[in-house]
């Protein structure tokens, strides 16, 4: 199928030209998608190719996000080092809950993460003095390039673009197709000679960077942080993007994360009730289409398709 | 190669494996029969790590193997297939046997470098060796039930154990398949030089292939010798083969 | 700080506890026994609170009869609600991955969420106690609001309802047995998605108790589907999913942490619990007693 190959090149060509034609709403809607579509699509690497129930993703968000901004705010270190120690906190978070998380299984692997999110944000929430509590944090000051929507759009595109290309290289290299492997039959990988525990450790953390990454492109964009970023709302929001483009597809979740930020914003204008549309469009989804837009697309166009049986009933083993 | 000693292990009250005892010497095809419920999965799942035996030893070449955990006792070179398909079904036929492969070769951590190139020509070595060549790229969901539990073997071997641990390799097949199966147990043995430790419900595929027999009975090793030995032994034959005349 | 102090202190606690045990009770039954973790458990709590407020109302501010009916309707109307749920919608994701059953109950609270907000408006709602609970019981030092005592006999007695139901009845039994061995049911010829809307009605219920319960004790308003619910969940975790007993172990255990983070730690108090939660599940990461799956 040579039409799907050239597809997300279209769409980048398409993203490259396009802000000088774009009003700024849309610059700035754009920036969003971008941010949301990097963080969906480092959930989905774990939950969709790993078959790891992670109930609470937006954590290493939140984690990178508030790294970045209190250094740039509190401290007077280098923008760079900030940059770095964003998407560093979140893996080293992730390194944390992983470690506890790893020795179980299926749901209760989600429950843990569940709990030991919650926690961290709870953490985050009550250290005021660091944190700003309930408020967070505003005005952080990013170097002043990024005051302009134009390169705001073009630095995430691009750190968007690259995070892309490595999350596909790592699905398609050994570790990516052992990962795989664990999430279709752990047992089996075992008795081949797989240390589930450790390789599921590793990707966690990977998928926790990539969160960071998008954390800090959050606030290049935003200038602020809130405890929002790390509810538990948040990580649903996510998954859901991943379920609607498609679990087992690897632009599913970027996909997803394009439609629900998209209609968030336009359906917010009309009505105060958004959350119920998305209830609605959830549900639908589950009863009819749980395999995803481009789950279904893949089905119905390609030989591949089979994926069909779905995603994690083996991977609860 | 592999011994078994005074092995016992219980589920919450029930006695899976009350005593057994079992020497494999290498380069030989040993199987463990018994009737249904004799343990025979249990003391497999001891051997490999999915369990942790209650009592006793499993020395692999002379080292402590018994309560490691799945993956190291793989990595030390002893792989098996399972009764029941396990396979990796959302990965194509080639990538299920290259899975293996990378594992034996330490490299399933490699981050940046293309799977498709890597352990290519170990893992194809496989697949001709099991005649699986023409299904290469079918998602393996998709074989049939005969060529799924091929592949089950083809996964065990794509780990290059020292010794292969099948268990009921031809559970569920056609005559046909359980020749082409028996075919290729005997090629590996006897021109590969592989040590097989085998169960198998089929008595007469037990007697063609194996070069020495464990009976199980009740969680507890009966007899253990050739299989003429076995054959003539009265405790064997009153726990049995009598059954079955 | 003295004793009388802490004694208080950990007095409200325990029946804090005992409110979390009541709405964790339902959420680890119907994981038990459906195998479904409910995030729209949160939201039958908070329906449970809003219809008492309504019910409340409806017999007048100062009826103190309007709080012992809303205690019986406000479960009732929950639960009726809880089987068209199961009835309408969940039996068609039985057997479908945990992930998409978790999400149908997620798109269950956004649903709820703005239909909550549509009918009752996003105005904090209150509910008055009846006059015999009003004031403070004084022992030993140790003084405590009369609710508080009321929550303390409720508790015990759901709990004892719970287990009367669970071994004294066949459904009880069907149950128990569904949640430790569902192969063996299955076996054994038993139907067991034939209980499903019995246990998923009750979860509900309990819920609604627990929402009801809780009406006069909070200000009622949004937003306290999700704290529950996520509150709620880590109790089961911690007790060992679907073991009632543990439940009620681990809800005692966070709601006096939580109290005593209160009297200790001021500032940190919302942290407490959760530190509490993370040691426990460091120590024993399948909860504190035998999860049964």
């Amino acid at each position: 199928m040579q039409l799907r190959r050239i597809i997300p090149w279209i769409m980048l060509a398409v993203l490259l030209v396009l802000p000088p034609v774009l009003p700024r709403y849309y610059l700035y809607l754009l920036a969003s998608i971008f941010v949301i579509a990097l963080l969906a699509t480092s959930l989905n690497f774990i939950l969709g190719f790993g078959g790891l129930l992670q109930l609470h993703h937006a954590v290493f968000f939140g984690v990178g996000a508030y790294t970045f901004s209190i250094l740039l705010l509190k401290t007077p270190l280098p923008f760079v080092v900030a940059v770095v120690a964003g998407p560093v906190a979140a893996a080293f978070t992730a390194l944390l809950i992983g470690w506890f998380c790893v020795r179980s299984r299926g749901l209760y692997f989600g429950m843990l993460t569940l709990a030991l999110g919650q926690l961290v944000w709870a953490v985050i929430f009550r250290w005021s003095a660091l944190t700003g509590g309930d408020d967070g944090l505003h005005g952080i000051p990013v170097p002043e390039v990024f005051n302009s929507l134009k390169t705001a759009y073009y630095v995430t595109l691009t750190v968007l673009t690259v995070c892309l290309a490595v999350l596909y290289l790592i699905l398609k290299s050994p570790f990516g197709l052992t990962l795989m492997a664990t999430r279709d039959n752990p047992v089996r990988s075992e008795s081949v000679g797989i240390n589930i525990r450790r390789h599921r450790l590793a990707a966690f953390v990977i998928a926790g960077f990539f969160a960071g990454i998008a954390g800090v492109l959050f606030v290049l964009v935003e200038k602020s942080v809130s405890p929002s970023l790390l509810s538990w709302s948040k990580s649903a929001e996510i998954m859901i993007m991943c379920l609607l483009g498609g679990l087992t597809t690897f632009y599913g979740p970027a996909l997803g994360a394009g439609i629900i930020v998209f209609l968030s914003m336009k359906v917010g204008t009309y009505t105060e009730y958004w959350l119920l549309v998305l209830g609605i469009i959830l549900l639908v989804l589950v009863l009819v289409l749980p395999q995803g837009i481009l789950g279904f697309l893949a089905e119905k166009y390609s030989g591949r398709g089979g994926d069909k049986g779905g995603w994690g009933k083996d991977a609860s083993g | 190669m592999l011994q078994v000693k005074q092995v016992a292990k219980a589920f919450s009250g029930f006695q899976a494996i009350a005593k057994a005892d079992l020497t494999v010497p290498k380069g030989q095809v040993v199987a463990v029969i018994g009737p249904n419920g004799a343990g025979k999965s249990t003391l497999f799942n001891l051997i490999t790590g999915h369990l942790r035996p209650d009592k006793g030893h499993i020395l692999f070449k002379g080292e402590e193997i018994g309560g490691l955990s799945a993956h190291d006792i793989c990595r030390k070179g002893v792989a098996r297939s399972f009764q029941l398909i396990n396979i990796f079904p959302r990965l194509n036929t080639f990538e299920n046997v290259q899975v293996a492969v990378l594992a034996r070769y330490r490299k399933t951590n490699k981050l940046f470098t293309p799977a498709r190139k890597l352990v290519v020509e170990e893992t194809n070595d496989v697949l001709h060796k099991l005649g699986l060549i023409p299904y290469r790229e079918r998602l393996c969901n998709s074989l049939s039930y005969g060529d799924q539990k091929v592949l089950e073997l083809a996964i065990a071997l794509g780990s290059q154990p020292e010794i292969l641990l099948l268990d009921e390799p031809t559970a569920g097949m056609s005559p046909e398949e359980t020749r082409t199966i028996v075919k290729l147990i005997k090629n590996l043995a006897q021109n590969e030089g592989l040590t097989i430790l085998l169960t198998e419900h089929d008595m007469d595929l037990v007697f063609d292939v194996a070069e020495r027999l464990m009976v199980l009975h009740q969680g507890q090793t009966i007899a253990e010798g050739s299989p003429e030995e076995v054959r003539r032994d009265k405790a064997v034959q009153n726990a049995y083969l009598g059954e079955t005349g | 700080m003295d004793a009388g102090a802490l004694g208080s202190q950990l007095v409200l606690g325990l029946s804090r506890g005992m409110l979390y045990f009541i709405v964790a009770a339902g959420l680890t039954l119907v994981f038990g026994v459906l195998r479904i973790i409910n995030f729209a458990h949160g939201s039958f709590y908070m329906l449970g609170a809003f219809l008492s407020f309504t019910v409340t109302e409806m017999m007048g501010k100062q009826n103190p009869n309007g709080f012992w009916l809303a205690l019986v309707v406000a479960p009732l109307v929950v639960a009726a609600f809880s089987i068209m749920i199961e009835r309408g919608l969940l039996r068609f994701v039985y057997g479908q991955e945990h992930l998409i059953q978790m999400l149908l109950t997620y798109s269950l609270v956004l649903i709820f969420g703005d239909l909550v907000k549509m009918v009752w408006g996003t105005e904090f709602k209150s509910v008055s106690v009846p006059g015999i609970f009003i004031g403070n019981l004084s022992l030993a030092g140790i003084i405590i609001p009369v609710y508080y005592v009321f929550m303390l006999v409720v508790g015990p007695l759901v709990a004892l309802g719970l287990w009367l139901f669970l071994t004294q009845t066949v459904t009880g039994k069907i149950c128990r047995a569904t949640a430790t061995d569902r192969q063996m049911v299955d076996v054994l010829g038993i139907n067991s998605t034939r209980v499903f809307g019995t246990v998923f009605a009750l979860g509900g219920w309990l819920a609604g108790l627990g929402g009801a319960l809780m009406a006069p004790m909070v200000n009622i308003g949004m937003g306290m589907d999700t704290s529950m619910v996520v509150y709620a969940f880590l109790v089961v975790v911690v007790g060992g999913l679907g073991n009632i007993w543990g439940t009620l172990i681990s809800a005692l255990i966070l709601g006096v942490a939580e109290a005593l983070g209160v009297l200790f730690l001021p500032n940190l108090a919302i942290v407490v619990p959760y530190v509490v939660i993370g040691i426990l599940l460091i120590i024993r990461p399948s909860g504190l007693l035998k999860s049964v799956w």
